[in-house]
């Protein structure tokens, strides 16, 4: 019973943050590879799999909620499907560390500025 | 209802290129990297396209959404996965997903925004010390 009980809580617990597209997917990855001894590889293929009914199940909430921009879904969409693509196609010809430093510092940028900013909506 | 005032928002037409770009700028950081490509999408359309904040990161988990089912299809074509062990996983997902997306609209924007920037941080970190 051990052998799914704890996968299937840490799915169920991430899984709340990824209906709210906080992050569920990095920390399901830290969980399974820290605490529940799957391999990196293995993790990542879970943890692609894994997006699907969660996010899909979310998304039903969200749609009838009102949350959707649909001009952004129309739009964002093709666009991605394309990217994701040809960024995986590349991946697989040169080597890409030479961008993780901008990627990283970005980050870096976005989330110290993200977690100093106030609003008005609270 | 011609009288009812128009619902203060950003004005859709002129954004459409603002979302392309936000979404192949994911689509690409996804590609290159093999996931995080709703980092850059959600800080895009909420502080350049000003999509409003709770909007932003419900579409973000839509877009991410097709890409992730193509990567999903990618690594299961090249086989070798071990089906049965996602299973409990997929399970654990599919209550969390159900209970997030009913909590959803209770959630303050600031909290999403900080658990989010946590993440953002940790990001940061795997890219630029790990």
């Amino acid at each position: 019973m051990k052998d799914w009980l704890l996968p299937f809580l840490c799915g169920a617990a991430t899984g709340v943050l990824s209906a709210w597209g906080v992050g569920g997917g990095t920390l399901l990855l830290l969980c399974m590879t820290l605490f529940l001894g799957v391999d990196q590889l293995t993790a990542q293929g879970i943890n692609l799999l894994y997006f699907l009914p969660t996010a899909g199940v979310s998304l039903l909430f969200h749609r009838k909620n009102g949350y959707l921009d649909a001009s952004v879904l129309k739009s964002a969409i093709p666009f991605g499907v394309v990217f994701a693509v040809g960024g995986a196609l590349i991946s697989s010809a040169i080597d890409l560390s030479f961008l993780r430093i901008p990627f990283g510092l970005f980050l870096l940028a976005a989330g110290s500025s993200m977690l100093m900013r106030r609003s008005k909506h609270g | 209802m011609k009288n009812t005032p128009e619902k203060i928002s950003p004005p859709k037409g002129g954004e459409t290129y603002k979302y392309r770009i936000a979404g192949a700028l994911a689509g690409a950081v996804n590609g290159l990297f093999g996931g995080g490509g709703g980092m850059p999408l959600l800080v895009l359309l909420t502080r350049w396209a000003k999509l409003e904040e709770k909007t932003a990161f419900a579409t973000c988990v839509a877009v991410i959404f097709p890409l992730c089912a193509v990567s999903a299809a990618v690594y299961l074509l090249r086989g070798g996965f071990p089906l049965v062990d996602a299973l409990p996983y997929l399970a654990g997902g599919l209550v969390g997903g159900w209970l997030g997306g009913k909590w959803f609209q209770k959630v303050p924007d600031a909290a999403l925004r900080r658990i989010f920037a946590l993440f953002l941080l940790y990001g940061a970190y795997r890219y630029l010390v790990k």
